[in-house]
């Protein structure tokens, strides 16, 4: 679709009446149209702007607590020690943040952006992880990747003939648990390939499980977050992610250096 | 977790809630529950039509906020927007999912109530902002936009149902939306 097309489409596609053909066809255009993805934001941001003109209902009794309950569920319930979630919290942070100054377009990529641009990956990575540790030091003065906090950054591509991206950053690191965290985009939802299955791997071909996606949002994405209670992830670099056959779907490896 | 009680969070304040979201922090789930669930609920009842289905979908909102916190980029919009982005396009599938061709009832902007209920005293800065930007926006404009967002309505329906040209109404759709980001960001300027 070129940049007209699509801009017809994006009133449509902010208050959810575009056809999933279209949208489909939209959010590839997204993907590497900045003029556009900024028209579709503005405009997105308009469409929720009405929601908030509702004469507002009465929340039942309750609720507060259910949702609480809910989402504590989904979490997989509490019992990590808090040293090790505040130090993952600082780091996922920090992704956060370099999201917000850009990187965001590579986490948020699909296949084609990581095939097609190897080379680009490569540049964005070195400038992703200066990025890191600009924003590292606002969340913890004084942190150092280099030094303290093993903060390993990779990308995986799709496997020949698939559709798919992800980006994955481990952090390793004597003092705290070791931790992995994969964001992928543009996965199939054929109900056969679900659910996913992260994996991690060394060069003696010992495999560590890193996490298990059972659902993806409307982008094809999910997100696996994993910590380490006893096993170090030092030399796990390989990263596959397989489908329920088993097969290959996305593969790379985390920088192993810092 | 602490946040002012009252007024749009500031959007250094929005990084904080998110990043507590994401360390997993559970007072960052009931933050955000007091400041966003009303309006949540609000548009699960209007698109859903019913205080269940309203629950449950108030439920998948922080549920998938929770999941896709590291995905909030504050560069693109507020947090209360992609809450509501969240909210709006759980519940137009699900209603495609569950009931096909059926209709959400249809909720005209202009027959909402200005009157807030004695027991709704919270601040409700962002309903104000809304309907003030809402007011720039002229009848047809209103009625445009309500049929598209809360009734469901694609432009070729739209089109067919008034004998208006497609191009005519996706223009007019789009040039709404604009207005309404426009007097807006207007309002969110010092």
């Amino acid at each position: 679709m070129t940049c007209l097309e699509v801009r017809e489409l994006l009133a449509e596609l902010a208050v959810d009446t575009i056809t999933t053909e279209d949208r489909k066809e939209v959010e590839r255009h997204l993907q590497w149209c900045a003029g556009c993805r900024k028209e579709a934001s503005d405009l997105g941001q308009a469409a929720a702007i009405l929601a908030y003109s509702l004469t507002p209902a009465s929340v039942p009794q309750g609720l507060n607590e259910r949702v609480v309950d809910r989402v504590r569920r989904v979490a997989g319930g509490s019992g990590t020690p808090r040293r090790a979630r505040t130090a993952a919290a600082a780091i996922v942070a920090a992704i956060v943040a370099v999201a917000s100054l850009g990187w965001g377009a590579v986490m948020a990529g699909r296949a084609d952006r990581f095939a097609d641009r190897a080379e680009q990956a490569e540049r964005d990575r070195a400038r992703a992880l200066e990025r890191f540790q600009v924003v590292l030091s606002q969340v913890i003065p004084g942190e150092e990747i280099s030094s303290n906090e093993g903060a390993r950054l990779g990308q995986l591509a799709p496997a020949a003939g698939g559709t798919g991206g992800a980006a994955v950053l481990q952090l390793v690191s004597p003092t705290m648990l070791d931790f992995v965290i994969v964001i992928a985009n543009g996965l199939s939802d054929d109900p056969d390939r679900l659910p996913y299955r992260v994996q991690l791997s060394n060069d003696a071909g010992q495999v560590l499980r890193a996490g298990r996606i059972a659902e993806l949002d409307s982008d094809g994405g999910a997100e696996v977050f994993r910590q380490f209670q006893t096993q170090p992830l030092t030399g796990y670099s390989t990263v596959t992610l397989l489908d329920a056959a088993g097969e290959v779907v996305l593969t790379g490896t985390v920088d192993q250096t810092p | 977790m602490s946040t002012r009680p009252d007024g749009p969070l500031l959007a250094r304040e929005e990084q904080q809630l998110v990043e507590a979201l994401l360390a997993g922090n559970e007072e960052a789930v009931r933050t955000l529950y007091a400041r966003y669930a009303r309006p949540i609920f609000t548009l699960g009842l209007r698109l859903l039509g019913s205080a269940e289905a309203a629950e449950e979908l108030t439920q998948d909102v922080f549920v998938a906020a929770w999941r896709k916190a590291a995905r909030f980029d504050p560069s693109r919009g507020r947090l209360s927007t992609w809450l509501m982005t969240i909210a709006h396009n759980l519940a137009v599938d699900r209603l495609r999912r569950e009931t096909g061709a059926t209709r959400p009832q249809l909720v005209l902007v202009d027959e909402v109530p200005e009157v807030i209920g004695a027991d709704e005293d919270e601040p409700m800065i962002e309903r104000d902002a809304a309907i003030r930007a809402l007011e720039t926006l002229s009848d047809a404009e209103k009625g445009l936009l309500a049929r598209a967002y809360f009734g469901g309505f694609t432009a070729r329906e739209i089109a067919e149902a008034d004998g208006t040209p497609l191009g005519t109404v996706k223009t007019r759709l789009r040039t709404a939306l604009i207005k309404v980001r426009r007097a807006n960001q207007d309002k969110e300027r010092p």
